[in-house]
């Protein structure tokens, strides 16, 4: 085997054992475990409801309620007497959680141009979505049966009833949109939780790694004897990060299908073929987070250059973090263009920042600054390469000599 | 006639505001094993750094096999092999994988390399366990192995018997005594002045960044009055 190709297998090797695989493949998967989670609760939503009727009342309106009911809901209990306690017993043990109750003045009442009532028990075993969405299921419910009523006594046509049909045209930035504001911003909301978040990962658990694999040359004192050895310092360097990147890159790959596997789940949600991005629009924020990437596993080599340990590799991620949590936080709660230029130009700075507001940028079509975007982040990654080269080519990772940044490091450490 | 292995002049080095170095000069002739000593912070593990390519200098001038280690390091790391006190391998990495990850960085048959390695660490089946499953000693004989495996022009072993019993620490000054010849030498740091004695056929004493006085070990004796290099080495510290 060739030294540097030796040298990348040793790498890869290295960051493939479990203490630094693990948490890269566990991410997705977790993401995957949610998605599903949510995806299990859209689909009992997505079931009749099951729903008990304790009708006092058998007269003609009290009967349109309980077809409504039997149309559009599983009943499991349909009762005439009793107490509402016993039928909510009967409907829980048969699977439903709620009972209308409908009084025996029920038509009465309407006949007399009151309001009817009906009164709805509900049982809540735990105060969750699906506890408080099913309830929301039989409001609904009873809304129908209203309509139904109205249609009843009235004998109004579905139009009378609904004469307005709304279809909607939102533009956002000047991008033209055949959804509802709510769904477009639905969609971005969903878009701009998530998205920077798996960004974020990718790049902390990418750095993380090289700055290990680089603390541990120096707890398994290693080091001194690679360095003896007649190779090229920048061929470890290189060694190093093309090490690191293949496994950046199953990180990448992990975390764009994620993003993929969210687009898709939002576009099929809303139906709107504008909201959603293309393949190369993919391929744009691959290529977009691969050279940040780059950027990161040279900068926290460089930063493992200082580092003497494991533990004190984890603090030095520390600033390497911050730096991509702070336009994770950005995206998420505001938009950057609305931002002031001081504090727009201070997270463009980050170059991490580019990858995590890529997607944004292609939904509205603006290629052109993602593409600047990645140009930035392929002269930020050359510049971390060319420092980590320098930092070899001295005697920096021997004697972890910082100058006046040894301070500071000393002060991080601490 | 070939340059000495290594010519050290004037070495200097500073940490900050410690002088580590103040001046270091010494020889180490071919096919010979030179012992160099002293008390901690002697300097010892600077100059060999600095002799391995590892450390700059702040002034003076290291050849090693001729080659000047700041012009021309690659030569410096193709005629040396360097075991450092502390050193370890690769958790990830058996024995034998570890031997042939060194040796596929030299010219010559890494098969054989690999075949000399696993015959001087002398692990037996345990040659092909991985390296994290070693003990202290184990790990010290498959270093020492890797580094000697690969036939250096100048071998630099600083504590080779470091954390080795009795035993191993004898079969292993066996195999550093045999190795020197007209193409390579030693050179050797130890604490261990009986080590040092019956190993070294030159030994130059550091004390306080020079070297302060150099010779055989029957010379330094001779010019103490001492019965062994121990007892040199304590008159000369205080």
């Amino acid at each position: 085997m060739r030294p540097f190709t030796r040298l990348v297998w040793k790498e890869a090797r290295e960051l493939l054992r479990p203490r630094y695989i693990l948490p890269i493949l566990m991410l997705p998967v977790l993401f995957i475990a949610m998605g599903q989670g949510f995806s299990g609760i859209e689909d009992q939503l997505g079931d009749e409801p099951q729903v008990g009727v304790l009708a006092y009342d058998d007269n003609e309106y009290a009967d349109v309620v309980q077809e409504t009911l039997e149309a559009r809901a599983d009943v499991v209990y349909n009762g005439t007497d009793g107490s509402p306690e016993r039928a909510l017993n009967r409907t829980t043990e048969a699977g439903g959680s709620a009972v209308v109750v409908i009084p025996d003045n029920f038509t009465e009442r309407i006949r007399d141009d009151q309001r009817g009532r009906v009164r709805l028990y509900t049982r809540v075993e735990s105060v969750s979505i699906v506890g408080i969405a099913s309830s929301t299921q039989v409001e609904s419910l009873v809304s129908e049966a209203g309509r139904n009523l109205t249609v009843a006594i009235t004998g109004a046509t579905e139009t009378e009833l609904d004469p307005i049909e709304r279809s909607h045209t939102t533009y956002v930035k000047g991008e033209r949109m055949d959804a509802s504001p709510g769904a477009v911003s639905a969609a971005f909301t969903s878009q701009f939780v998530f998205v920077p978040v798996i960004i974020m990962f990718a790049i902390v658990f990418s750095g993380q790694m090289v700055m290990n694999s680089m603390a541990s040359e120096k707890e398994n004192k290693t080091l001194e004897t690679l360095l003896s050895m007649p190779v090229k310092r920048r061929q470890i360097v290189a060694a190093k990060l093309l090490g690191g990147s293949f496994i950046g890159l199953i990180a990448t790959a992990l975390y764009t299908g994620g993003l993929a596997f969210a687009q898709l789940g939002v576009g099929a949600s809303f139906g709107g073929s504008a909201v959603t991005l293309g393949g190369t629009d993919y391929a744009l924020i691959a290529v977009s987070l691969f050279f940040s990437l780059v950027g990161t596993l040279a900068l926290a080599l460089a930063l493992g250059v200082f580092a003497d340990s494991q533990q004190g590799a984890q603090m030095l991620l520390l600033p390497l973090s911050g730096l991509a949590i702070v336009p994770m936080f950005a995206t998420m709660f505001t938009d950057i263009d609305t931002l002031g230029l001081g504090v727009k130009t201070a997270l463009l700075v980050i170059p991490f920042t580019h990858p995590i507001i890529a997607p944004k940028r292609l939904l509205f079509d603006d290629v052109g600054i993602v593409l600047v975007g990645i140009g930035y982040e392929v002269l930020f990654a050359v510049g971390a390469v060319w420092l980590v080269i320098r930092l070899f080519d001295s005697d920096r990772p021997i004697t972890g000599d910082a100058g006046w940044l040894d301070r500071l490091v000393g002060f991080v450490q601490r | 006639m070939s340059a000495p292995a290594v010519e050290v002049s004037g070495l200097q080095k500073r940490y900050g505001d410690v002088q580590a170095l103040d001046g270091v000069s010494f020889e180490v002739r071919r096919d010979e094993i030179f012992g160099l000593v002293g008390p901690n912070g002697a300097g010892k593990t600077t100059t060999l750094r600095t002799l391995a390519t590892l450390l700059d200098r702040d002034g003076g001038s290291v050849t090693v096999a001729g080659n000047d280690v700041d012009e021309a390091p690659a030569a410096v790391r193709k005629a040396i092999r360097y075991l450092p006190e502390e050193a370890g391998s690769y958790d990830a990495m058996t024995g034998r994988q570890f031997l042939a990850f060194v040796a596929d960085f030299y010219d010559g048959d890494s098969d054989a390399m690999v075949d000399r390695g696993v015959e001087v660490a002398d692990l037996g089946e345990r040659i092909d366990d991985k390296t994290k499953e070693y003990s202290k000693g184990m790990g010290r004989k498959l270093l020492l192995g890797s580094a000697l495996m690969t036939d250096p022009e100048l071998a630099i072993l600083d504590e080779p018997t470091s954390g080795l019993d009795v035993q191993n620490a004898r079969t292993v000054r066996g195999v550093i005594k045999e190795f020197p010849n007209a193409e390579r030498s030693v050179l050797l740091s130890s604490h261990n002045m009986l080590e040092v004695e019956f190993l070294c056929d030159r030994v130059g004493l550091l004390n306080e960044g020079e070297i302060v006085v150099e010779g055989t070990p029957e010379e330094l004796k001779a010019e103490f009055d001492a019965q062994n290099l121990e007892d040199v080495f304590v008159e000369v510290v205080q």
